[in-house]
């Protein structure tokens, strides 16, 4: 069967009406997420996977990515009304969506963002579909050298782009990949930093992690801030006027291609797409100093930019069982906890699983639109809302799914310890990012050098010599030495803010 | 000693350290290949020289006072409330059970945010649809006292 027989069998899966339900309900929290400041897609995520254990994993999963794309949709709507993002991808969409706001147009900008986002999100699993299987079956040839040094790249592109200063990436990178350590190592079965803790005998559990420092990290320092509820301008007329369709539908055309190809880079993240979006279409216009100003391109563009991102970061995950940014990561941790395994051989394992969900994606767009159109100015009331209400539900959920994971209150304290360490490396701008996913990689990373020095006898640089494996991993050490040198020129400002997503 | 960075740089140092000197109990190579010990000592011996260079730059340039960034007053009590409230519930749920001990710590973040006896009817309502999700929808079982809630 080729991917379109597959794809169909896919969606034979998706449709039932309980997947359908655990799509609707996903999207919807994705939604909810992005509209509420003061929790991110990552954060939103992590809360929730206790409430899948009991699920199917394709219901599981399909849920969980269901939230990651939905919050993409949602960060826009508060960007617009309230100038607030949602989360951090819709940044930039405030630049011009919320000028179009105070000009009345709010409707406009959130018709156009929403036709964006799914033009964006379904062109971009589209190319997950045409992409995926090919790459997938490349990826099976890989041994595990090939594997330590795609890794070890995702791990530079990561430090490099995230975070004030490479020291402090280096060092989250290198804390996520100790914590990986505790429990039996995965050759010798030899208990580690265990201290003979049954707790820790296992190793810490990726959730807990994730719970704390994304989770309850965020609950700390939101709670300090002094959210404010602000009332949303009234949204109408949704559609954009005739002569602004052409250049709308080009923006987001353009916008489409660049979110998904951002996206298969292992280690960028979803704010850059909007950025680079955004700068694109001011530079191609033909009147620039439309952009600020309420220029429907500016908003166009980089919406879909996200979206698109987001179907193009689930490649590698999905061929390679690589996380390109920390969602993704928690959905490969969420995967693993469904006893399954990313990678190449996903795609010929479990079909059924792979294809239904990436049906319901498309299915999941196609309930976003709907949400999202008729129903924005819906979402509008959502942001009055007060934070002050709202956290310490949010702070419930989060302990009693923590003690689900293994009916444990020291699984509580542990998070409570991992919240505290995210919150101070947040003070002192060490990136939360590089931690997670580090840690979610360090079993295999350590496996596949592990193996890659038995291969060759011990002899560490010998990788270099495999063509592939040499490649990437003289890439990443460029990669770390130009970003070492745009530190110290002080050159990346604006990717410096610690990305959640 | 008012600069948090130093801290953070030798609480990570002092952490490095001691996974170091653990991983030195394990066998760094073996005659059958790489050792249990061999990934732990590069790793934390990376954290280490990260650490030390993470602390020079916070004595010379990058200085991140308490005052500037940890809140004061009243956000600095909701801070602590927080956290209070996560230890108090691992302290009293074994034996007062989820919904107790999620009542009492809703309260507690509840209060003073609206009237006392709002607070004790949202933290009520909150804690029983939250077990009620999670027990009865999902089926996974929460901390409960002698009577099974």
């Amino acid at each position: 069967m080729d991917s379109l027989g597959f794809l169909l069998s896919g969606f034979e899966t998706a449709l039932t009406w309980q997947n359908l339900v655990f799509c609707l309900v996903g999207v919807t929290v994705g939604m909810l997420v992005g509209v509420l400041p003061g929790l991110g897609p990552s954060a939103g995520t992590a809360v929730l996977i206790p409430l899948t254990f009991a699920l199917e994993p394709i219901s599981a999963i399909v849920m969980l990515s269901g939230i990651y794309y939905g919050a993409m949709y949602g960060g826009t709507i508060t960007s617009v009304l309230i100038n607030t993002p949602g989360e951090a991808s819709s940044v930039i969409t405030c630049l011009d969506g919320h000028p179009m706001a105070k000009q009345g147009r709010a409707g406009t900008a959130l018709g156009i963002s929403a036709i964006g986002s799914f033009i964006g999100g379904t062109f971009s699993i589209l190319g997950l579909v045409l992409v995926g299987p090919p790459l997938a079956n490349m990826a099976l040839k890989f041994g595990p050298p090939e594997f330590f040094a795609l890794m070890l790249l995702g791990m530079t592109m990561v430090i490099g782009l995230i975070g004030k200063s490479i020291i402090k990436g280096m060092m989250a990178a290198v804390f996520g990949l100790i914590l990986a350590l505790v429990g039996l190592d995965p050759v010798t079965g030899i208990p580690r930093f265990a201290f003979g803790q049954p707790y820790l005998m296992d190793g810490f559990d990726f959730v807990v992690i994730a719970m704390g420092l994304f989770g309850l990290s965020e609950i700390l320092i939101s709670a300090e801030q002094n959210l404010k509820a602000e009332k949303p301008p009234k949204v109408k007329g949704l559609l954009p006027s005739r002569e602004e369709w052409m250049p709308s539908l080009k923006s987001i055309g353009r916008g489409t291609g660049l979110g998904f190809l951002i996206g298969l880079i292992p280690g960028t993240n979803s704010v850059i797409p909007p950025i680079l979006s955004y700068s694109l279409e001011k530079k191609i216009a033909k009147d620039p100093s439309r952009f600020g100003k309420g220029a429907i391109e500016g908003v166009a563009g980089p919406e879909t930019a996200n979206n698109s991102f987001c179907g193009g970061a689930l490649i590698p995950l999905f061929t390679l069982g690589i996380p390109s940014s920390p969602t993704i990561a928690i959905l490969l941790g969420a995967f693993i906890m469904h006893g399954l395994t990313p990678g190449p051989t996903l795609f010929k394992e479990n079909p059924d699983f792979v294809w239904g969900v990436i049906a319901s994606m498309f299915i999941g767009n196609l309930i976003l639109l709907i949400m999202n159109l008729p129903m924005a100015g819906l979402w509008a009331k959502v942001t009055m809302i007060p934070f002050k209400l709202l956290f310490p539900i949010i702070l419930m959920v989060l302990i009693a799914g923590t003690y689900t994971i293994n009916n444990s209150l020291w699984d509580v304290g542990a998070m409570l310890v991992f919240g505290l360490i995210g919150y101070i490396f947040k003070k002192v701008d060490i990136p939360i990012a590089p931690i997670v996913l580090t840690f979610v990689l360090g079993a295999l990373m350590e496996n596949s050098l592990m193996q890659s020095l038995t291969i060759f006898e011990g002899d560490f640089f010998a990788l270099f010599k495999r063509p592939l494996s040499g490649t990437l991993l003289v890439l990443s050490i460029v990669i770390l030495l130009l970003s070492l040198i745009a530190g110290f020129r002080k050159k990346k400002d604006f990717l410096a803010s610690d990305i959640d997503m | 000693m008012k600069n948090l960075n130093i801290w953070v740089g030798v609480f990570t140092l002092a952490f490095a350290g001691f996974v170091f000197w653990q991983a030195l109990s394990f066998e760094y190579y073996s005659n059958i290949g790489p050792g249990p010990g061999l990934f732990p000592i590069w790793l934390s011996g990376m954290l280490i020289v990260l650490s030390l260079f993470f602390i020079v730059n916070a004595f010379k340039s990058d200085k991140i006072y308490f005052s500037d960034v940890f809140p004061k007053g009243k956000q600095r009590s909701k801070i602590i409330r927080i956290l209070a409230s996560i230890v108090l519930f691992i302290l009293i749920s074994p034996y007062a059970g989820f919904t107790i001990a999620g009542i009492v710590v809703l309260f507690i973040l509840f209060f003073g945010e609206m009237k006392w006896y709002k607070a004790i009817g949202t933290s009520v309502i909150t804690t029983l649809i939250i077990f009620l999700v999670f027990k009865s929808f999902l089926g996974v079982p929460l901390p409960v006292n002698a009577f099974g809630w």
